[in-house]
């Protein structure tokens, strides 16, 4: 998730300031007395929370409990080491934003305060796949917040150039497309770097491959599976497409600031980057389409990564009834709609699905969410994108001319080592 | 930093400047004033104590614990005995990365003594202005804050618009254009060693240039009436008078170098396949990064061990004449 | 050749040679600035633009309008000035003993003093964590003034050392023959003298702490308490690829150290040759 956050950070960062204008008055409203004057401190990452739909949940939050709300936005230098230290102070922020892939390593943790009551009350139907990181041994830990998935964001016009016409529904129609803007030779026909992890992570899912096997009780490194080296190679076909650096990943530079000099057919990315886009090139924006990354045949989309943030209690927070209010608030379907509505990702239940409509990058997403996975449920995950998480080591090797065979053993010894850290 | 010139004086055979070649120590006022000294260093020691001294103690601790996430958050102690140790001693990758920050160290610190030597020679045959000049130029690049001037060499080295990959190829080098520095080992090292030689030659150049100015130049005059040249100059009367600036210099740059940890991290991130991790970066990635305290903190005791052994020689001849000292 | 060419190259060939030094040295910081001003078209040019013929003040904009800029700016200072002038006064008296006094342990000071300049602060961050942690002090700025005045401690003390030695005994001495006291001495007579190496001692302890950001990063996660080399790394993952957003955050960010180190740095070196040839 990490990255693609960041990629998303070029949206918020002139709007973070959000979190600075919280002054409410909070005398105002139905406050029930206990709560009143008390504040409740909330953690989002940079990129997370659109300035709308912040204002409109806090101003609930402040309504209904007379709780001041002090949003705080993380930057994410370090994030984990922040996070950690943080769960383990006196006075933890109540409430954080905890990314899908880390969650399960933080659930073992103690840190985080049990959820089965809210689960219960409010989660009935959130979505299965979303909930999922969120269990540990059969408790909830923390609550779905919202998902996304890549897609496909194109350039309109340099595909209409290219005398393109419809947008690809296999894959193998989206490499001839590729193919045909690389023979008018007036653009880079796709941006992908080497080392977008989170997009070779779907087509792994794509191929149902396991990054990870069980030996014994350990877990061990499966990328010499086959089924790995098949999504390796569909990946190296794609950025043959491109003339990105194959040792950077899209964030580095903004794969969005990139699509935005109108010279790239078409990137893969979340929906929101599109906004990035536009504000580096206001230009750019009648020329950009979506369309949902195509699989092997037309009927079964692409494997994606469904990246996702969790929101989670911390367990020393000394204020927990009020932090599950704001989660009630923040889950609930009026505001899990708007937030689905105003960056395009996807709420925590099917039910809200039809609040995408008419968001067209929403819509491309939508047809892969039920194909699609995350990466290994299980604590040591965590290890294993600490940077410089050796999977990224790995796609360089192969697309640098290794076999994924060798390349696979030249990063066996870092990964096992993570996943067989002490706990 | 200019004064580390009468530091090394201070501590050397040389002739005596600063001292004016004062008669031989003087017991009495001067000499063992009872416990004045020891309270004018209290504060220091107090502080030293207290909050390096500590946290050494704590670190040491730490390095024999099992401190992960879990561990931190819960505030939980697990002992593990020597397990970290031995885990980071058998593993290959260390003995790597140490003998890498070695070979790293002592290559810049050649290159920045010798460039740095060069260049405040230079400073001392030129005229006013130009040397005020050239002072100009290496007190902009030795002031210039670490974190800015990393971002700045990113900037510089950028693969397709940095001015070093045009540079090289309107120069005729067109394999350069485009070229990614970031891609190999070598060539991050490259940029990063150009960043840390940059930064540190001023210091060495200034200095030096400094000290130069203290020869008495009738040692030169005696010198060329001999009949030695610029390069006999310096090896007669220049490196024999400066010595103790030399050693203490080299002490404080192999120190300086070894423990560079901004420059290194932040120009790839010890990247790729971890290839330019020096012991700080392994330390920092092992420890910090991967959330394995316990380890990080054996890691970084390992670190002051290897770093004394480097100095080794320099501590000793320390030692050795301060006992000669006042 | 040896005999015809040696007069006019031997009197270019420093000039020139100090002139392409300087051009190299200055380089990277006047690209820091150029760019800083730079219209975005002309930074992402395939032929670099050497002057900023346009200026704009854009990029500045951007980076100072970014959340609680200035409450960082006042943090770093506050943090920069205090530990840099705890220091100093510490380490005089400290450098004084030493360098004047014969004492026990003495020599083993010194050489404490040199190991801990070999301390790797940033793996011992988690243990300082822990212990600020415990005494309840975190977001503060009271642990990071004292950890930073350490962390420059030991080499303020040698470095001054040096200083006070420069200083010549006699004058010290003359003095209280005059009447003085041991310390009205070295207030009238060496303090003053010792000003250059206080202000050059004093460059090294800016440009450390003005510089520090893993230890601010962990113990002070309430942005009220950063400091601004965690704007500016923040910076860097916010805006990636903006150069010329990176340059004028980077250039903000120098400013005050260059500034600093052109203005003291000519005094810190005349002042020492002159005390240290006088002697």
């Amino acid at each position: 998730m990490k990255r693609g956050l960041i990629a998303a950070t070029g949206v918020v960062a002139m709007m973070v300031s959000v979190a600075a204008c919280g002054s409410s008055d909070s005398d105002k409203g139905s406050a029930d007395g206990g709560s009143k004057g008390k504040s409740l401190t909330v953690w989002f990452m940079d990129g997370s929370n659109p300035p709308g739909w912040t204002k409109a949940v806090q101003a609930e939050f402040e309504q209904k409990t007379g709780a001041k709300l002090n949003v705080q936005v993380q930057k994410w230098d370090g994030i984990q080491q922040k996070l950690t230290t943080a769960l383990s102070e006196s006075s933890p922020p109540d409430v954080v934003e905890i990314g899908n892939t880390q969650t399960p390593s933080y659930a073992q943790t103690g840190g985080l305060a049990q959820l089965d009551d809210l689960k219960k009350e409010i989660g009935g139907d959130w979505t299965e796949s979303l909930n999922k990181p969120s269990v540990f041994e059969g408790k909830q830990y923390a609550a779905p917040w919202y998902a996304a998935s890549r897609v496909v964001i194109y350039n309109k016009k340099v595909w209409a150039d290219a005398g393109i016409k419809d947008t690809p529904k296999t894959r193998d129609e989206f490499f001839k497309d590729l193919e045909a803007i690389q023979q008018k030779g007036d653009a880079e026909p796709l941006y992908l770097p080497g080392q977008n992890w989170y997009f070779f992570d779907g087509l792994t899912i794509g191929t149902g491959a396991d990054l990870v096997k069980k030996d014994g009780k350990k877990y061990v490194s499966n990328l010499a599976d086959p089924k790995v080296a098949k999504a390796m190679e569909i990946y190296k076909k794609y950025q043959s497409f491109s003339k990105a650096p194959k040792d950077k990943d899209e964030a580095t530079p903004q794969q969005a600031d990139v699509f935005a000099k109108g010279k790239t057919g078409a990137f893969i990315g979340m929906g929101w980057e599109a906004a990035t886009a536009v504000k580096a090139n206001p230009e750019i924006e009648k020329e950009i389409g979506y369309f949902t990354i195509p699989g092997e045949t037309a009927d079964k989309p692409e494997g994606v990564f469904l990246g996702g943030s969790n929101l989670a209690i911390s367990e020393g927070s000394k204020k927990k009834d009020l932090a599950k209010e704001f989660l009630k608030i923040t889950l609930s379907d009026k505001n899990e709609g708007a937030l689905a509505k105003e960056v395009g990702s996807l709420p925590n239940k099917d039910a809200l699905l039809p609040s995408l409509k008419g968001q067209p990058a929403a819509e491309a997403a939508a047809p892969a969410a039920k194909t699609g996975g995350t990466t290994p449920l299980i604590p040591e995950w965590a290890n294993v994108e600490n940077a410089p998480n050796p999977i990224k080591a790995y796609m360089t090797a192969v697309l640098g001319g290794k076999s994924p065979e060798e390349a696979a053993k030249q990063v066996e010894g870092d990964m096992n080592k993570r996943l067989a850290q002490k706990q | 930093m200019s004064a580390q010139i009468e530091e090394a004086a201070a501590t050397g055979p040389a002739p005596r400047i600063g001292k004016g070649g004062a008669a031989p120590p003087r017991r009495g006022r001067g000499g063992g004033a009872g416990s004045v000294p020891y309270l004018l260093i209290l504060p220091t020691v107090a502080a030293v104590v207290l909050l390096l001294g500590w946290t050494l103690v704590k670190n040491g601790l730490l390095s024999f614990q099992n401190l992960n996430k879990r561990q931190l958050i819960q505030r939980v102690t697990e002992w593990t005995g020597v397990d970290n140790y031995d885990t980071v001693l058998r593993s290959s990758e260390f003995w790597h990365v140490t003998g890498r920050s070695v070979v790293f160290t002592a290559a810049n610190v050649v290159l920045i003594m010798a460039v740095g030597c060069l260049i405040g020679l230079l400073l001392a045959r030129l005229g006013t202005k130009l040397r005020l000049l050239l002072s100009l130029g290496l007190v902009l690049a030795w002031a210039m804050p670490v974190v800015a001037a990393t971002t700045v060499f990113q900037w510089l080295f950028d693969q397709r618009f940095g001015v070093v990959n045009y540079l090289l190829d309107a120069l005729g080098w067109h394999s350069m254009a485009g070229y990614n520095w970031t891609s190999g080992q070598f060539s991050t090292f490259f940029v990063i060693t150009v960043l840390i030689v940059w930064q540190s030659v001023p210091f060495v150049a200034i200095n030096l240039y400094a000290a130069t100015t203290t020869i008495p130049k009738e040692l030169y005059e005696a010198a060329s009436l001999d009949g030695a040249g610029t390069w006999k100059q310096f090896t007669s009367v220049t490196f024999p008078f400066l010595k103790p600036f030399f050693l203490a210099t080299t002490f404080l740059e192999v120190i300086w170098v070894f423990k560079a940890f901004t420059q290194v991290f932040a120009i790839n991130e010890g990247g790729p396949d971890r290839l330019t991790e020096t012991l700080p970066v392994y330390a920092f990635q092992e420890g910090m990064g991967s959330q394995h305290f316990g380890m990080g903190a054996a890691i970084s005791i390992l670190t002051i061990v290897i770093l004394l052994a480097l100095t080794a020689y320099y501590l000793r001849l320390v030692l050795k004449q301060e006992e000669d000292e006042l | 050749m040896r005999r015809t060419l040696p007069r006019t190259v031997s009197r270019v060939w420093p000039g020139a040679t100090a002139i392409a030094l300087f051009a190299v040295f200055a380089f990277p910081v006047y690209w820091m600035f150029a760019t800083a001003f730079k219209a975005n078209k002309d930074i992402v040019s395939d032929t670099p633009v050497w002057f900023p013929t346009s200026p704009t003040f854009e990029h500045f904009d951007k980076a100072v309008s970014a959340d609680g800029f200035w409450t960082f700016v006042g943090n770093s200072l506050t943090v920069t000035l205090v530990a840099v002038a705890l220091s100093l006064v510490i380490a005089l008296l400290a450098s004084f003993a030493v360098a004047r006094m014969r004492f026990k342990g003495r020599k083993s000071f010194i050489l404490v003093m040199m190991m801990a300049q070999m301390a790797p602060w940033e793996v011992m961050v988690i243990a300082y964590y822990m212990i600020v942690r415990d005494v309840d002090m975190l977001n503060s700025l009271p642990p990071l003034i004292a950890i930073y005045t350490v962390m420059v401690l030991p080499f303020t003390v040698l470095t001054l050392r040096g200083y006070v030695a420069a200083v010549p005994k006699e004058l010290e001495e003359s003095a209280m023959v005059d009447g003085c006291t041991r310390t009205q001495a070295f207030i009238k007579v060496i303090f003053p003298l010792l000003a250059p190496g206080l202000m050059a001692t004093s460059l090294f302890g800016f440009i450390t702490v003005w510089n520090e950001f893993p230890m601010v990063l962990i113990l002070n996660k309430d942005p009220g308490s950063q400091t601004l080399p965690l704007w500016l790394t923040g910076f860097r993952t916010t805006f990636g690829d903006d150069w010329g957003a990176t340059m004028a955050a980077s250039s903000l960010f120098a400013i005050p150290i260059l500034v600093l180190f052109v203005i003291l740095q000519r005094k810190a070196v005349g002042g020492l040759t002159s005390g240290a040839v006088k002697g």
